[in-house]
């Protein structure tokens, strides 16, 4: 049966929950953090094992919620939906499915908060596909995730999929080391097909990418030591950044052309893809590498990282162009500096999401599957 | 005639005037006044008789006079034909007097010249000798040949005398000058003397400068006569004593100025500009010198000397700055100390000049090392041109090198420089207060330091991310599950060390040694306790082997429940233990994050197990933080076990004789290659292998 939403669960029964293979909407204990003194991030214990995949659901406009995935090689996987409480106190499990693979990446549909996909292994196999959340109402007791699409065409390690973050879009791309797919899907239908497919070729190796929210025909593609960038209607090669070792790629959500990288050893660099040849800044970003970063959907001058220094770092970072007019050493033009530094993590953070309906938010997971929700509304008042 | 017709007409008028007359008086009377005129017209003409035979004489007279002038007249001119020839004659002769006079001149010559030597008169001396040259040119071959010979010889002498003039230093400058325009003159080769022309160019400089002051005083002197004459025109035409009196001032006005300001300030507009701009092209070249002394001195690779080539290029560059700033500094205030009264007046200029060069010189020095270690866009992002230095074409070393130069220029170039400017460099304030003093140093300080803090982490970066593409490439190629018994320790760990060690070789020139301090977690904030308890627990995981890993990973795990984060991500320092510990500490970081990535099967853990084993104490021997090592080491096993489809570890007999076998491998190859090649091309053998 259901278990009351005030019922406290320790770390011991939520184990015994599992063990006997109870499919349970469960909910997990919430709690302040107030271990290290200064943190006021509200964290999620609920996830078990390791994970790296957190979206933020952005088809939900009733609530501010999560999808996490685990990663974990022998235990069965799960896919959490967390829903933050309405006085925003509270992280509560409003959905755990199981999901038959380990999950290595895991995004939300931006036109319906049922709807996600995730990018698994197994061993040696591996795949990416669709799902649909079951109806959360039903009184089953075992809500299975419904599977939509399988988008079975890749011969090489699938790395993410993408989706096209502006709205409806009846296309997907899915990106493996060596291939960009691009996808027509039909969810009602459970119907997907290959549009087009560019192959980046042996001597490349993509590990991931991001679609241009201004302009749905440009996607970004990491490859190893650059950024290549694709139209797709064409699937030419339209440019590329030279000398970027990025592990992640994010666009501005407001300004076309300008986009952020986080890197292993060179930290976040902000670029404009009119002139791609160096970066218009640099921000150090983490003692060890960064992993993952982020615009703020609504504040573009506020990026969000996360590193393997087990940190998530928040940074004022004005776009080019927006202080021009201010001479460079008048103090009253602002700077780019760190404003905070989260540091409530026992591991490498790799997760990291926004919420789109409340942009003061984020939703953070540490390799030991820790989703931690922190508010940056003081930063945002006092600019 | 005429008299005649005014008598008649008197008459009529008499006879019209008389009109009412003539009724009045009687025929009588009439009569009697005919009688009268007849008389008189009778006179009259006789009168006009004699006078008419006068004027008869007189013309002949005048005939007369005419033929006698005429005769004298013809008479002269005889005597002007006769005397003609004679006239000619003398011309000829007093020309041909000139000729003979010019023709004793050059005579004379020799002993003229001889007398001028002996008087010294030796511009005299080749007046006399350049105006008879000519004639020498013409006739110096027949007619005059033993006087040309006898003057050039004269001539020969004074350029000799003149010589030694110019070379004595007892002379005064003027006559040596003197001497020289001289010799010019005459034609005589003294350009190969530097001395001389110096002599000659500032005599020259003098003439101009001379001629200059000429033309200018002309000048003034034609200005003021027309004032004057506009005053006398104003003056002579409205006396207007108040005019006159402006006037008056004005001149009187313009007298003062013209003696105190005019000339002056326009000399010293001049010097002024002179000043500033040798003050700052010192400093562009000093610049210009320390970037090539960085550069110039930069590690060639595949030469003996790489072992202190970054030394040197170290201590060259900071020789240049201190030195090269003290020179300046020299040069500067031998400028204040010349005493010359124009530069008294710029001294506070100068002041601020010197300053301003410095705060800039410092500022731009920054950018320079940004731009040699290809961050040239950061300095100046808005430039379109970038500089042409790849950020992966950078040596590291010459980044380490920065690093160090950058604290050297914080901790002892400034405070010396600031000394120096304070002992002679001090007051200044043509800027006005309100700026503050120009040679901030406290600023200058600042950016170093941050510079050098950051040239130290670009160096770590740079090694890391080499180390890093190492690690990668050993991660992604094989297809870890389906891995083979491990049968040896993996090539990997020896380029792995292999960096590490050059690395080593690099800090060890260029940062000094730091305090040999095992244990040195003071230094990372807030994890004593648990780095101490790491420490003896791995000291006694060690001793009982290996047989135990799988009780140390659920050891591990419940220690991380229980124990914060350890801070393996301390503040780096300036010391060679510092940077490499950093460095390794950040690649097994990096291996774990690598190994986290990837799926294992029973073999590829065991491999893992084994190369990680293996690095435990050749690492050890980089770094005194053992704890950190042992930490992180444990984190790569750790992470291998989690993503491990069959964690089931090596036996430890395997393992220990699997690691025992590649210490004696590497050992024998170590000598061999010693013997045989450097150790470089062992990288490159090893590279390839992989």
């Amino acid at each position: 049966g259901r278990i009351p939403s005030s019922f406290p669960l320790t770390q011991t029964v939520k184990r015994s929950v599992v063990l006997h293979n109870q499919r349970l909407t469960a909910v997990f204990l919430c709690r302040r953090v107030t271990m290290r003194g200064a943190s006021t991030g509200i964290v999620y214990g609920g996830l078990k094992y390791q994970a790296r995949s957190i979206a933020d659901v952005k088809a939900d406009t009733d609530h501010t919620s999560f999808l996490a995935g685990t990663l974990s090689l022998k235990e069965e996987n799960e896919v959490h939906l967390i829903r933050l409480s309405p006085p925003g106190s509270e992280l509560v499990c409003e959905g755990l499915f199981y999901h038959p693979n380990e999950i290595w990446d895991l995004k939300s549909c931006p036109f319906n908060p049922r709807i996600f996909s995730t990018v698994y292994t197994s061993g040696e196999t591996y795949g990416a596909s669709v799902w649909q959340i079951p109806e959360l109402n039903s009184q089953s007791n075992a809500p299975q995730l419904e599977h939509l699409i399988s988008l079975n065409e890749h011969s090489f390690k699938i790395k993410c999929v993408l989706w096209w973050p502006s709205g409806k879009h009846d296309k997907l791309i899915s990106i493996d080391e060596g291939n960009l797919f691009l996808w027509s899907i039909d969810t009602s239908n459970k119907m997907a097909k290959v549009i087009s497919q560019e192959s980046v070729g042996m001597l490349h190796n993509l590990s991931g990418g991001a679609w241009d929210p201004h302009d749905r025909n440009a996607v970004a593609g990491i490859c190893d030591s650059s950024l290549e960038f694709w139209d797709l209607r064409t699937m030419k090669k339209t440019s590329s950044i030279e000398q970027a070792h990025a592990r992640d790629v994010d666009y501005n959500p407001k300004k076309q052309h300008l986009l952020v990288t986080a890197e292993d050893v060179s930290g976040i660099r902000l670029w404009d893809l009119r002139r791609p040849k160096c970066p218009v800044k640099e921000l150090p970003g983490h003692a060890h590498w960064t992993w993952a970063v982020r615009h703020n959907p609504e504040y573009d001058e506020l990026i969000l990282s996360a590193g393997t220094d087990s940190t998530v770092n928040l940074w004022l970072a004005h776009p080019p162009g927006a202080n021009d007019s201010i001479p460079v050493d008048s103090p009253k033009r602002p700077k780019d500096s760190l404003l905070n530094s989260y540091t409530d993590y026992e591991d490498s953070v790799y997760g990291l999401a926004w919420s789109t309906r409340e942009p003061s938010v984020f939703a953070s997971l540490s390799y030991d599957g820790r989703v931690v929700v922190e508010s940056v509304k003081s930063y945002i008042r006092r600019k | 005639m005429l008299w005649i017709r005014i008598l008649l007409r008197d008459s009529k008028d008499l006879h019209t005037d008389s009109c009412p007359h003539v009724q009045k008086l009687n025929l009588e009377g009439l009569l009697q006044k005919h009688v009268e005129m007849a008389a008189e017209i009778k006179n009259l003409d006789t009168d006009l008789q004699i006078m008419k035979n006068n004027i008869v004489g007189m013309e002949a007279n005048m005939e007369q006079l005419l033929a006698k002038i005429t005769s004298v007249q013809s008479k002269s001119d005889l005597v002007n034909t006769s005397l003609f020839e004679k006239r000619e004659h003398i011309e000829k002769l007093h020309r041909t007097r000139n000729l003979l006079r010019k023709v004793q001149f050059i005579y004379d010559l020799p002993t003229r010249l001889a007398k001028c030597i002996k008087a010294e008169a030796y511009a005299d001396a080749v007046r006399f000798f350049i105006g008879s040259k000519p004639i020498f040119e013409a006739y110096g071959d027949s007619s005059f040949q033993d006087c040309k010979r006898a003057s050039e010889e004269a001539i020969d002498l004074v350029i000799k005398n003149l010589e030694a003039k110019i070379y004595s230093d007892s002379e005064p400058i003027e006559a040596r000058a003197e001497a020289v325009v001289l010799l010019k003159q005459l034609n005589f080769p003294v350009v190969d003397d530097l001395n001389s022309i110096l002599i000659a160019d500032n005599f020259v400089a003098s003439c101009q400068v001379d001629s200059l002051k000429t033309k200018l005083l002309e000048k003034l002197e034609d200005y003021l006569m027309t004032l004057q004459d506009e005053h006398k025109e104003t003056g002579a035409s409205a006396l207007d004593t108040l005019e006159t009196r402006v006037i008056w001032e004005d001149v009187t006005l313009m007298d003062e100025v013209l003696a105190e300001a005019a000339l002056p300030a326009f000399s010293l507009e001049a010097a002024r500009s002179i000043i500033r701009q040798f003050i700052s092209t010192s400093f562009s070249h000093l610049l210009l010198e320390v970037s090539e002394a960085l550069t110039k001195s930069q590690p060639m690779p595949k030469k003996g000397s790489e072992e202190s080539s970054l030394q040197n290029a170290l201590e060259g560059s900071k020789k240049v700055v201190i030195q090269g700033s003290l020179d300046l500094l020299l040069e500067f205030r031998q400028l204040l100390d010349d005493n010359l009264e124009l530069l008294a007046k710029l001294r506070d200029l100068i002041v601020d000049w010197v300053q301003e060069g410095f705060q800039g010189f410092f500022q731009k020095l920054d950018e320079r090392f940004l731009a040699l270690c290809g961050k040239g866009y950061i300095a100046n992002p808005d430039s379109s041109v970038i500089d042409a230095i790849q950020v992966d074409k950078v040596q590291t070393g010459l980044v380490l090198v920065l690093a160090q130069l950058s604290v050297f220029i914080e901790q002892i170039a400034i405070p010396r420089i600031m000394e120096e400017i304070a002992a002679s460099f001090s007051g200044g304030g043509a800027r006005g207060y309100e700026h503050g003093p120009a040679f901030v140093p406290g600023e200058i300080c600042r950016i170093f330091r941050s510079a050098g803090e950051r040239f130290l982490l670009l160096y770590i970066n740079m090694k890391t991310q080499k180390i890093s593409i190492l690690l990668k490439k050993r991660f992604t190629t094989p297809n870890w599950i389906k891995h083979k018994e491990p049968r040896e320790v993996h090539m990997f760990v020896d380029l792995l060390l292999q960096e590490l060690e050059a690395v080593g070789i690099e800090v060890r020139q260029i940062l000094p040694q730091g305090l040999v301090r095992r244990h040195r977690h003071s230094d990372s904030t807030g994890s004593t306790n648990s780095s101490r308890s790491n420490a003896t627990r791995e000291d006694k995981l060690t001793r009982t082997n290996t047989q135990r890993v799988r009780s140390q990973f659920l050891e591990s795990h419940l220690a991380k429940l229980f124990e914060q984060k350890m801070e393996i991500f301390t503040k780096v320092q300036y010391t060679q233990e510092s940077v490499i510990s950093t460095i390794i500490k950040f690649c097994l970081k990096s291996l774990q994050e690598f190994v986290r990535l990837q799926t294992f099967n029973r073999s590829g853990f065991q491999q893992i197990q084994l190369d990680i084993e293996f690095l435990k104490n050749p690492l050890k021997e980089f770094v005194d933080d053992d704890a950190a090592i042992d930490f992180l080491l444990k984190e790569v096993i750790g992470a291998a076990h989690e993503r491990c489809l069959d964690p089931i570890p090596l036996e430890a007999p395997i393992l220990d004789k699997l690691i025992s076998t590649k210490i004696s491998k590497s050992r024998e190859e170590s000598q061999r290659y010693n013997k045989l090649t450097k150790p470089k091309e062992l990288f490159v053998c090893s590279e390839r292998r992989l």
